[in-house]
């Protein structure tokens, strides 16, 4: 079924008593749920109603929560070249993560992943590609190798390996990530560098860096286990719907508290609100001010956690001593070169939280538009006493408002979380939520000496490869399992560029011959011009369709043997149980032959297995440190991917520590565990320090700086304020937001584009329009509607910062770097009262209309990365959707009915 | 013909597709209660394993579930459908909107399952009606909410399927159930009696 006339089947084949099964985790977002795969050949029977007939042991029809197969669960996939059918369902067995086989819409759909020419998977690349005559043409691997190979040498040893970009996903397994780094970053060597949601390599949270706090340190228990849970910028229901439906939903049954901040109402919030939680719908891009008014507020009623603080957050003389790298040499404190973060510990930070007038909970409730008693609400909810008993309040964050200020949201929650003592113990931990899996295996590390950008001070800063390439010094872009155009920020002007490079340039290759075809390319590149290569494992529109060269089919979830994260840190083993489509291949195996033709060593891999275990030893010491399950795996005869394999859909812990003893591997439930016992470290061997090849860090039991404790840092507004006051909608224009919808997340390549169902659903891109707004402008749910704006701040230069405010964005437009671009993108309005009023909300991309087009293309000064959900646009009517009047595709109820 | 035979008013008309081939099979099935009948089919063809069997060909009921004149808008009425089996339970409602399948004068008379089709949890007593929207949900166990305007379509949730539509025909002033639209939660076919075979 590919239209989006969806009509539902009605039946399902149940697997038989003898069907295969393995094991596998679920391909999208963080969570990483369980799943079962079972499989048996067309040839056999299928499975009976009757509990001794099927592979689920029990009798159909199934009541509630029992095992059941929706037909979408089913599809037929090839196996050793022969079909056979498969159901993916979540592992009811499961004892972690989605215990009892708790599913999303998302993960529930997984089987129609898999490659089947009759269904919308049809289009799978299956054979490499080459550019000719200006077709996409198929290949050979050695013709479409060898060329990539060849321009790519010239490229690098004639501009320079800086010349040569790699833009690549961060996430899609470890063996992978491990192969594409080390190409790049080991053995070519470029600073040209990013990965697929963000320009720069650059971290996500500097805040949290800076303070000490690893991203991922809470596990899915914690969510659950406070007495206050705040939740920042997302709706777990709507984006990592296991930890709310399993962790949160419960505990909030049983009395947790919410304090959530996000200009939306989900359906997941709409639940807590009715539940009792206080829901801070503030304006986009206002929650440092927010977050810093709330502290002042505890603050002031001198509600803070006086022993954390005395014992885990850092004093003057402390925090001077950084992360223990020597003096000065911590990312703050070249920040600080202006004493804009470093604090003397909790007397200083008082003394400047109380001094500054923007977190003035007046002043802070104007601004982000909301009712001044909610921030002193939230402040009891988080922090009162209630005698001399605090409540365990634990924060988790995400997207929404790390990518709204990056620099400053993510300072100021720090900075809460340590006043109130929220961190590393049971019930009070701080993090990420997440969004993607964790599949980064760095191997190798970014040279960011060789960086031609620098910040005023000492510091080189990573090359941003959207300005880089938008300057004209990318000659080679290697474009790895990402859109890069769509993903990144003011993309229509991105995209214009890329055709300048690429299209528009004069050498295009008309011939047969692979020397004349090679002799084209290089003189493109020598000519200012860019060759791209593409790695993925659909054409993708435009980077893959309209700008590549060079296409390589990759194979991907269920057709190889993968190693992966959560994001509780929890290692599977996601294994192979369908053949890669044609001659698709693992991402791994196509650097591995490039890297060898480019002349590297070091990439003779034979197997999945044989790169993971490379990677092992570059894991330790890590969040996800599994470098002791293969120790432990050769030390039983077995191999790494055969030792995870054996741990199933519960996996293990990162970081797993290897007791010599007791012969057992013991993973890590929490990072920054203060209260961790001596009974526990015992258990991993860890009672007289680390034994043997394990590799004990300090973020155990302690945080990430030089003495264990937290560094309390001040969140200066100011270095956000300009380009915020210019950002203020002005006349007709609405503050433009976008984000993930729970049907679509991260997975629009399977999603909207092939599966029925979800086409169904979500036919194209959609807005969310407050009543107040679309009344004004005559629009109403169904409409067709135009948004746009003609102030598309574009941040297009690479520079060199001299002076103190050299990346300040009011020194930016005084010096030229800012550009306005025109942007332009279609909807479908629906009009809701669940988006806060003066605010659109669209999906995050839709490929053919893309949001980021009217998000600014200017970086964090400070981390680099851009502020994705900030962006401001008019939108007015164009006419009617086809949807406003028919009653199948679509759905125009509102997100918040509970 | 087996639908209301009234003029329908729905403004779409590609609408008539999506029911299109479900008005076949039903006709081709047969629309007396629980017909069977039994006929040869080759299983396996082309392999080793082929063989002859005999396989019963079942079409649904058709299940008289009520009176359209003693229907009251947004007050929803129980039935079971296709049979009294496990998750069988079903809602018959006259919304006051038009909605797609929707039965009567106003196209605003549809039945759905009432079994969430992600865990099996129970919509009854969901009945949500919000301005113009009509919704089933939230569903207790999991929070997923089905659009009854739109074929039960997901509004917001995990469900793996639209909400299952019970195809109801209007005679005279009787509503029949005459089919299902999707599959039930806990079914590996609708009719139990084709599960067996």
């Amino acid at each position: 079924m590919t239209t989006n006339f969806y009509i539902p089947e009605d039946h399902a084949p149940l697997p038989p008593a003898n069907a295969d099964v393995i094991t596998t985790a679920c391909d999208y977002c963080i969570v990483a749920c369980g799943y079962k795969v079972y499989r048996w050949g067309l040839e056999q029977p299928n499975g009976g109603l009757g509990a001794d007939e099927n592979a689920f042991g029990v009798q159909f029809p199934t009541a509630p929560l029992q095992s059941w197969v929706a037909p979408a669960q089913h599809n037929v996939v090839m196996h050793q070249g022969k079909p056979h059918n498969i159901v993916i369902v979540p592992d009811k067995d499961a004892k972690a993560v989605n215990k009892t086989g708790d599913s999303s819409m998302r993960g529930g759909l997984l089987a129609q992943k898999l490659y089947n020419p009759s269904t919308g998977t049809r289009d799978r690349l299956t054979q490499p590609l080459v550019r000719i005559g200006g077709s996409l043409q198929p290949v050979p691997w050695d013709f479409a190798l060898e060329i990539a190979a060849e321009v790519g040498r010239h490229v690098i040893d004639n501009h320079g390996a800086n010349a040569y970009c790699v833009k690549t996903y961060s996430y899609q397994y470890i063996e992978n990530t491990y192969a594409i780094t080390k190409y790049a970053l080991r053995h070519v060597n470029t600073a040209n560098f990013s990965f697929h949601d963000t320009p720069s390599d650059v971290t996500s949270t500097p805040g949290f860096r800076d303070a000490g706090f690893d991203n991922f340190g809470p596990s899915y228990d914690d969510w659950g286990a406070a007495d206050t849970l705040m939740i920042c910028g997302t709706d777990p229901y709507e984006t990592k719907t296991i930890i709310f439906t399993q962790f949160i939903m419960p505990a909030v049954q049983r009395g947790m508290k919410t304090v959530i901040l996000n200009p939306r109402e989900t359906a997941g919030i709409a639940w807590l609100k009715k539940q009792g939680g206080l829901h801070i719908d503030l304006n986009p891009g206002s929650d440092t001010l927010v977050v810093g008014a709330i502290i002042r507020i505890i603050l002031e009623n001198g509600w803070q956690d006086n022993e954390w603080i005395e014992n885990w957050v850092n004093n003057k003389w402390e925090s001077s001593s950084g992360f223990g790298q020597g003096t000065r040499n911590t990312p703050w404190q070249w920040r600080t070169t202006w004493g804009k973060f470093q604090t003397d510990g909790f007397e200083d930070y008082k003394k400047w939280n109380l001094a500054q007038k923007e977190y003035d909970p007046e002043y802070a409730a104007q601004m982000a538009g909301i009712d001044v008693d909610k921030l002193f609400l939230a402040a009891e909810m988080l922090a009162k006493p209630d005698g001399d008993k605090r409540p365990r309040a634990s924060i988790g964050i995400e997207k929404g408002f790390y990518w709204s200020n990056n620099t400053g949201n993510t300072n100021a929650i720090s900075a809460l979380a340590s006043v109130i003592g929220t961190g590393g113990r049971e019930g009070r931990v701080i993090g990420r939520f997440g969004g993607h899996q964790r599949g980064g295996q760095s191997g190798g590390k970014l040279p960011r000496n060789k960086s031609p950008e620098k910040v005023p001070g000492r510091r080189r800063r990573a090359i941003d490869t959207d300005r880089y390439l938008y300057s004209g010094h990318t000659r080679m872009a290697h474009v790895i399992g990402t859109t890069w155009i769509q993903a990144m920020c003011g993309s229509q002007g991105l995209q214009k560029k890329f055709w300048e490079l690429t299209t528009a340039n004069p050498h295009q290759v008309y011939t047969y011959d692979k020397q004349e075809i090679i002799d084209t390319l290089k003189a493109r590149a020598d000519s200012g011009g860019m060759v791209v290569i593409n790695q993925d494992i659909y054409l993708r529109d435009p980077i893959g369709a309209k700008f590549a060269d060079i296409v390589f089919p990759a194979a991907t979830w269920g057709e190889v043997d993968f190693m992966r994260a959560n994001g509780e840190r929890r290692l599977r083993l996601y294994q192979k149980f369908a053949d890669a489509p044609g001659h698709a291949k693992p991402d791994w195996w196509i650097i591995s032959q490039l890297a060898k033709r480019m002349g590297y060593d070091g990439f003779d891999w034979e197997n999945s297995n044989d790169v993971a275990e490379e990677a092992s030893r570059f894991s330790r010491g890590s969040r996800k440190d599994f470098n002791m399950i293969k120790v432990a795996a050769h030390a039983e005869g077995k191999t790494l991917h055969e030792k995870l394999r054996e741990y199933g859909t519960d996996g293990i812990q990162g970081p797993v520590f290897y007791n010599y003893d007791t012969k057992k591997l013991v993973g890590t439930k929490r990072l920054h565990d203060t209260e961790m016992t001596s009974e526990e470290l015992a258990e991993k061997g860890l009672s007289d320090g680390p034994q043997g090849a394990n590799v004990l860090k300090k973020q155990l039991t302690a945080f990430n700086s030089q003495t264990g404790k937290v560094n309390l840092q001040k969140h200066p507004w100011g270095l956000f304020s300009d380009f915020y006051a210019w950002l203020q909608p002005r006349e007709d224009e609405l503050w433009f937001s976008n984000g993930r919808i729970n049907e679509i997340w991260q997975s629009g390549f399977d999603d909207v584009e092939r599966r029925a169902y979800v086409m169904q659903r979500w036919p194209e891109n959609w807005v969310e329009i407050h009543p107040e707004d679309a009344k004004k402008r005559g629009i109403e749910s169904g409409d067709q509607v135009m948004m746009y704006s003609d102030r598309v701040a574009n941040f297009k230069d690479t520079i060199l910062g001299v002076h103190g405010d050299d990346f300040q964005f009011t020194k930016l437009m005084e010096n030229g770097h800012i550009k306005l671009d025109k942007a332009a993108v279609t909807a479908v309005a629906i009009v809701t009262e669940s988006t806060k009023q003066g605010c659109l909300y669209a999906n995050m991309i839709d490929m053919r209309q893309p949001s980021n087009a009217l998000t600014t293309r200017v970086v964090d000064q400070i981390s680099g990365n851009y502020n994705y959900k900030m962006g401001v646009a008019n939108i007015k009517k164009l006419g009617e959707s086809k949807y406003k009047h028919e009653f199948r595709a679509f759905s125009f109820a509102p997100r918040n009915i509970v | 013909m087996i639908f209301d035979k009234k003029k329908r008013k729905e403004s779409a008309e590609e609408h008539g597709k999506c029911m299109l081939s479900r008005r076949e099979f039903l006709m081709y099935s047969g629309a007396s209660a629980g017909a069977a009948s039994i006929m040869s089919i080759t299983l396996f063809p082309g392999t080793a394993q082929a063989k002859q069997t005999k396989a019963r060909v079942v079409g649904y009921p058709r299940m008289n579930i009520g009176k359209l004149s003693a229907l009251k808008e947004n007050e929803p009425v129980y039935f079971n459908y296709p049979d009294d089996g496990p998750n069988s339970q079903a809602i018959l409602v006259k919304m006051d909107v038009p909605a797609g399948g929707g039965l009567g004068e106003k196209q605003d008379v549809v039945g759905f399952s009432l079994m969430c089709t992600h865990q099996g949890g129970p919509l009854i007593g969901q009945y949500k009606v919000v301005g113009e929207h009509r919704v089933l949900g939230q569903c207790p166990f999991h929070l997923s909410t089905f659009d009854m305007r739109r074929h039960g379509i997901i509004v917001s949730g995990q469900a793996y399927e639209s909400l299952p539509q019970v195809l109801l025909e209007l005679d005279g002033d009787d509503i029949y159930a005459v089919g299902i639209m999707g599959l039930l939660f806990g079914r590996t076919d609708n009719i139990i009696a084709m599960q067996e075979a």
